[in-house]
């Protein structure tokens, strides 16, 4: 009797051309460890190299190529998991070329002999194996991981069901736990680093599903679209929803380190690997912030007045904790994690703005804030002493006297950060600015301009050490970087003074219009 | 069949079969999960685990879930339980739990935050069987294929992309074990005994002959003793260089500990204090 | 003629020769040429910008623009009215002249002449952008771009406590720079709202300056005052003045007091009075207040300095004061007054300032306790002292005198109490000018500095001899050149001011219209 009401099951349709980014990315992450498996070692480090890079090259040409007949308002593939469109092909270029250039930093052998990771994580750190590790050539697993990763984030900012965005969330996240412990120097601090991430991590994860969970008890569904049609217009328990609502928030708050969930980005910033720091600061953000922008703008946008006072709070708080905290940071590259916090309240301010000005200048200033960070975490790579990088602020000393040109761009880099005129951070700033106060955040907007003036300030304190310092005896060198390096650096500063003085026609790209589901 | 039954059941009544199960099955579970805060061997605590698994998942099964059911067995059961065991195993069935109570007041919060959960569970319980009305699985279990058939059908339409998306997942997962755990031997060059005897021989090592083991005499058993040579003086290579070069100063505490003269773990033997080893 | 190349090449000219100088910086003396000779192009530029420009005209002149972020409705549009014209001229003029009293400047070890003046002429782009800017967006952008080579300048090349102080000055300037920002966004949105897509173009801002709400205008104006009276200093916010200025390197010294502080006196009229009129009218008896308190603290405290360089910085505080008290005194001889004093002080304390530097250079010591009776060794010296010290105490037949005077004669029908008051601040300047002069150049050959130069106290310490004498040398020729034309023009427009007034007067006027306010009846035809 039930076998017979068996029918043919019918495929979902599948938008070969919308989703081959994807596809190409993630298939080629297995043909990655395919290499892994059964090149020899010699070759491995080439091999890996060039297909990361043949792979993401070819999925912004497959991009490109779908971009010319795309549909205006986007589609919605595979049983409508994944929205393609606009916003989301602007953060699969944003994420392809940002991860391009981190796969730059962590290809580089030069900088730090032999590479920036280590020739066998398995090895106990301090073991007599592993001093003899010190300068044998560096594991390759990291460009399939990091290709996962990348492939992960392009689902989440176009997954348009909280199920497949759990997923993804879980597929970015889980090859960054495992990259962060990688490091070739300062293993202990690497691998805690890796741990506490992967702890926390875990526990912002199953907050997420906690919210899932409930928002599938409220809307009988996982789609974006179903929950925001529940919360449209229905007599059902709000409580579901608010707690719903807050669980999701909290587990992608977390992703974004948006302050006061921020607690592990300065001791993972700090602990990983540079290269992948620079991965993290700047792509994972970028994913972050587009599956909040799509969760917010499409499944809550009508509960918005409930929720936006409760993120206006957050926002205060991630720019004034990423803002206060930083001046007392005395390593430079937990600097740049309080100040990442900072930006992120920036970027939340833009992102809870729900109109197309707001998304436009959020997907804008993820773009110029991807590039700055990356060359910033790729220039502070170079900068070296015996012991691998001279994180110390303090051993920054008089940096400009020893070479000028790394000084000169790394003043740029800070400059942008902090948001002054004819460089990309302060269009980026404006950009979020005048779209939060055309929808009425004016004293955020205030708020965060006062925060800036407070963060200007430790990027300022770094420019004096540079400039107005002597330099210490024995302090640190930079070192020549490698081809790759040498071109994610030059990229990030193109960019960064480009944007920031011609930013026009990526302003164009930037306003995308709708999200669709 | 049991149309009728399957009727009578959205209906919310309890067949007599059921209510027998449960009422078996019931106490059970229930005795299972006592079973496991309260004994203190570990792997009885995991077995008394799985009987009140297998109580659970029977009663899916005759609750009209028997997919569930057997997920709950042959994954919660078979392989989640499985997998303890083995930990319990390797790290040793004797091993104790701490009863150090490492962060203050853990106990009280933990009685609070229990009963509170205590709490939720009993509302969400009674307003379940009060307030919300039973929607059956007669719809889910008679179309297209009954239960089953229907999971497949979501995994391979619907949910088509999370679940092919889970392989990368599981792929990251088994490198991810690789590059952490296994460290590649092939490379580090291996002597034969041969290679290492000639080397010996050859004099590529400061002696040809292993170093004399300690001297063992009737008045002391200790490493510490010196070997004598044939003419009746010290051989200094027949101690190791860690006792000589290690200063009296430093062992101390451990000579204490023999002497158990210290006091016992307290409830800041965890937080690490300045050479506390 | 309609000179709208003019002002590009204005901006650019100084930013094409700060990259040829920083090329060359390796050779310091092709460098200075070059400086010098960017510099000069500049002011002969700014000479035909002069002659182009029709007094009686249209309210901006020379104007250019170029669609730059058309998203935002953002142009690089560049346009002067008489004031930011005057503005410009005092810049263009003053460059050269930092230039060349910077020839030989003792500076930090390390420190290239070459970078130092490229810095020079790159902020001289973009103080000539900040008054040259009609497009709010722009302006603000030229606002704090002009503090990075401001903050360099200070921080490299000058004074023991120069990071601290560059620090403090980024600090102060960059904060209000980011509340102006809100101001500026602020602008912006409203502007949307009235005219459907928003706009920077301040004629445009101008115009609908009408239809703004009074509580969107008060909140927009409070931004952009904040940042305007940090910049010119006025009383709570001025800490940072006295510490940059006396830090920095004389020339930029003479740069930061003389023209960067004016941007905000500038902002006051150009986007204080005419885009937020009611706003202006509503918070002016804060700003007289400040203003009369800057002007008599600032008197104390520069009675009461031992620091040339602070004592200089605080004389300015007090002056800023009096412009302020113009601008917000609402008469056409007021306004005018003070968009002539913002003029002659960037003359008559750039001048003070070098003089100051010159001193210092011969005692090496910036205390005055370290000085005296210098005018027995140094006569020209001397006399140049006084003649700066004159102008900046406004004694009539200098510049200052007459916008001084203007000043007050205007603001006097509208604020009777707020101008007694201020005139109090003109005898304390004659205190503290003549005390400065005492006690640095005259009675018998005293302190230190000079004392100590000539062999130390007791061997060969008579100053009648030629030992002495060659020690502490009088001006040499290249001072005599880079004074000669400050005193020129504090003579010359002591005695003829009317050149500059009648560019100064139409603007002020319109500025007057924009703003809403009528001169009171009482007032009079005042153009002497």
């Amino acid at each position: 009797m039930l076998l017979a009401q068996v029918e043919q099951v019918q495929v979902p349709d599948l938008d070969f051309p919308a989703i081959a980014p994807i596809l190409i990315v993630l298939g080629a992450a297995c043909v990655s460890v395919l290499f892994e498996a059964f090149l020899p070692r010699s070759a491995r480090w080439a091999a890996q190299f060039g297909l990361s890079v043949l792979t993401l090259v070819g999925a912004g040409a497959a991009l490109l190529a779908y971009l010319g007949d795309a549909p205006a308002t986007g589609v919605t593939t595979l049983a409508g998991a994944l929205a393609v469109d606009k916003p989301a092909l602007f953060l699969w270029a944003t994420l392809l070329i940002l991860g391009l250039g981190s796969v730059f930093l962590m290809a580089d052998r030069r900088v730090e002999p032999g590479g920036a990771f280590a020739a066998d994580a398995a090895i106990r750190p301090g073991t007599i194996q592993d001093r003899a590790q010190a300068t044998t050539v560096m594991q390759t697993e990291v460009f399939p991981l990091a290709l996962f990763s990348l492939g992960g984030m392009m689902v989440f900012t176009a997954s348009n069901d909280l199920l497949t965005m759990f997923i993804a969330l879980e597929v970015l996240s889980l090859p960054l736990y495992l990259m962060c412990g990688l490091a070739r120097r300062r293993r202990l601090i690497s691998q805690e680093a890796a741990v506490k991430y992967f702890l926390l991590g875990a526990f912002a994860s199953a907050f997420f599903l906690y919210g899932l969970a409930l928002l599938y008890g409220y809307a009988g569904s996982i789609k974006l679209s179903a929950i925001a049609a529940a919360a449209g217009g229905s007599d059902r328990s709000d409580t579901l929803l608010f707690a719903g609502i807050g669980l999701l928030v909290v587990g992608l708050l977390f992703k974004a380190a948006v302050g006061p969930f921020h607690t592990w980005s300065p001791d993972v910033y700090q602990g990983a690997p540079t290269p992948v720091t620079a991965f993290m600061g700047a792509c994972t953000k970028v994913a972050a912030f587009g599956g909040i922008l799509r969760v917010f703008s499409v499944a809550f946008e009508a509960t918005s007045w409930e929720w936006r006072g409760v993120l206006w709070g957050v926002a205060i708080v991630s720019m004034l904790i990423g803002a206060i905290l930083g001046l007392t940071q005395t390593d430079i590259k937990r600097m740049v994690a309080y100040s990442s916090v900072a930006h992120a309240g920036f970027l939340l301010i833009g992102s809870i703005a729900l109109t197309d000005e707001g998304r436009a200048a959020t997907l804008f200033y993820l773009l110029t804030y991807g590039f700055t960070t990356l060359s910033v975490f790729a220039v502070i790579s170079l900068v070296r002493d015996a012991n691998g990088e001279a994180t110390q602020i303090s051993s920054w000393a008089g940096l400009a006297k020893r070479s000028p040109v790394v000084a000169g761009i790394f003043t740029v880099l800070l400059l942008a950060l902090a948001g002054i005129p004819f460089t990309s951070g302060f269009v980026g700033k404006f950009v979020v600015f005048s779209a939060a106060l055309a929808d009425g955040m004016a004293p955020l907007v205030v708020i965060a301009l006062l925060a800036s003036a407070v963060a200007a300030f430790f990027y300022l304190r770094i420019i004096v050490l540079m400039y107005m310092r002597e330099p210490e005896e024995d302090g640190p060198t930079v070192s020549l970087p490698g081809v790759p390096t040498t071109i994610t650096i030059a990229l990030g500063v193109a960019v960064t003074i480009l944007l920031g003085v011609f930013p026009s026609a990526v302003l164009d790209w930037s306003v995308v219009g709708a999200f669709v589901s | 069949m049991n149309t009728a039954l399957l009727l009578a059941q959205t209906g919310g009544e309890v067949t007599t079969g059921e209510a027998v199960a449960f009422w078996i099955l019931g106490p059970l579970a229930l005795a299972g999960g006592l079973g496991m805060l309260f004994s203190r061997n570990a792997v009885h605590s995991a077995l008394w685990l799985v009987l009140t698994m297998l109580g659970l998942g029977v009663m899916y099964m005759v609750q009209q879930a028997p997919f569930l059911g057997f997920v709950q067995i042959i994954v919660y059961t078979g392989a989640i339980m499985m997998l303890f065991l083995f930990v319990l195993m390797m790290v040793g069935r004797d091993a104790s739990d701490s009863v150090v109570e490492v962060l203050r007041g853990q106990r009280f919060a933990a009685a609070v935050f229990g009963l509170g959960f205590g709490v939720l569970m009993v509302t969400a319980l009674a307003r379940a069987l009060t307030d919300v009305p039973a929607r059956g699985l007669v719809e889910a279990n008679t179309t297209n294929g009954g239960n089953v058939g229907n999971i497949g059908r979501a995994v391979f339409t619907d949910y088509v992309f999370p679940f092919e998306l889970t392989s990368a997942l599981l792929i990251t997962a088994a490198l991810g074990a690789m590059v952490l755990a296994f460290v590649d031997r092939r490379h580090t060059e291996r002597k034969t005994q041969r290679e290492m005897v000639e080397m010996r021989l050859r004099g590529e090592h400061d002696r040809p002959s292993p170093l004399p083991g300690p001297g063992v005499f009737a008045t002391a058993n200790s490493v510490a003793t010196p070997a004598l040579l044939p003419d009746g003086s010290v051989a200094p290579e027949s101690v190791s260089e860690l006792i000589e070069a290690t200063s009296r100063k430093t062992l101390e505490s451990d000579v204490a500990e023999v002497a158990g003269t210290v006091p016992g773990p307290d409830a800041h033997a965890l937080t690490g204090k300045e050479g506390d080893r | 003629m309609s000179g709208a190349f003019l002002l590009p090449a204005l901006l650019f000219l100084p930013l094409v020769g700060g990259v040829v100088v920083a090329l060359l910086r390796n050779n310091d003396k092709l460098a200075k040429l070059a400086a010098l000779g960017f510099s000069l192009g500049e002011l002969v530029l700014a000479v035909f910008a002069w002659i182009a420009f029709d007094a009686n005209g249209a309210r901006l002149q020379l104007t250019s623009s170029v669609e730059w972020i058309p998203q935002f409705g953002v142009n690089f549009a560049l346009g002067v009215d008489g004031i930011a014209l005057v503005m410009i001229a005092l810049i263009a003029f003053l460059v050269p002249i930092v230039i060349g009293a910077s020839w030989e400047e003792k500076l930090p070890e390390g420190r290239t002449l070459g970078g130092f003046l490229s810095l020079i002429l790159v902020m001289e782009t973009f103080m000539v952008g900040v008054f040259a800017a009609t497009d709010v967006f722009l302006f603000y952008v030229f606002f704090e771009a002009m503090l990075i080579p401001a903050y360099f300048l200070i921080g490299r090349f000058g004074g023991p406590r120069r990071t601290y102080a560059a620090m403090k000055f980024f600090l102060y300037s960059l904060l209000g720079g980011l509340i102006m920002l809100a101001s500026v966004i602020g602008v912006y949105v409203t502007s949307a709202d009235v005219l459907g897509k928003g706009t920077f173009e301040w004629a445009k801002l101008a115009e609908i300056s009408k239809d703004l709400s009074p509580t969107a205008q008060f909140w927009l104006f409070l931004g952009f005052f904040v940042a305007f009276a940090i910049k010119a200093p006025l009383v709570p916010l001025h800490t940072w003045l006295p510490d940059s200025a006396a830090e920095a390197p004389v020339g930029v010294g003479v740069l930061l007091v003389g023209v960067l502080d004016k941007v905000g006196t500038f902002g006051f009229l150009r986007y204080g009075l005419s885009l937020f009129p009611e706003a202006s009218k509503q918070l002016a008896p804060l700003v007289l207040v400040l203003a009369v308190i800057g002007i008599l603290y600032g008197a104390f405290l520069a009675f009461g300095q031992s620091d040339m360089k602070r004592f200089v910085a605080f004389t300015s505080i007090a002056h800023f004061g009096f412009i302020a008290l113009g601008i917000f005194a609402f008469s056409s001889q007021s306004i005018s007054g003070s968009v002539l004093y913002m003029v002659n002080h960037g003359i008559s304390t750039g001048m003070l300032f070098l003089v100051v530097g010159m001193v210092m250079a011969r005692g090496g010591s910036r205390q005055f306790a370290d000085y005296g009776g210098m005018a027995k060794l140094t006569p020209v010296l001397g006399g140049l002292f006084l003649v700066a010290g004159l102008s900046s105490l406004a004694l009539p037949g200098t510049n200052s005198f007459v916008s001084e005077f203007l000043v007050l004669v205007g603001s006097f029908p509208n604020e009777p109490v707020f101008t007694i008051l201020a005139s109090v601040g003109m005898v304390l300047a004659a205190l503290y000018v003549l005390r400065a002069y005492q006690q640095i150049m005259q009675g018998p050959v005293r302190g230190t500095a000079l004392v100590g130069l000539a062999g130390g106290p007791g061997s060969a310490t008579d100053p009648e001899s030629d030992t002495f004498k060659s020690k502490i040398a009088d001006l040499s020729r290249r001072e005599l050149i880079v004074l000669a034309p400050l005193v020129a023009l504090i003579i010359g427009l002591g005695v003829y001011p009317k050149p500059v007034l009648d560019v100064i007067t139409p603007s002020v006027t319109a500025t007057m219209t924009e703003a809403g306010v009528t001169d009171p009846v009482v007032a009079q035809e005042g153009d002497k």
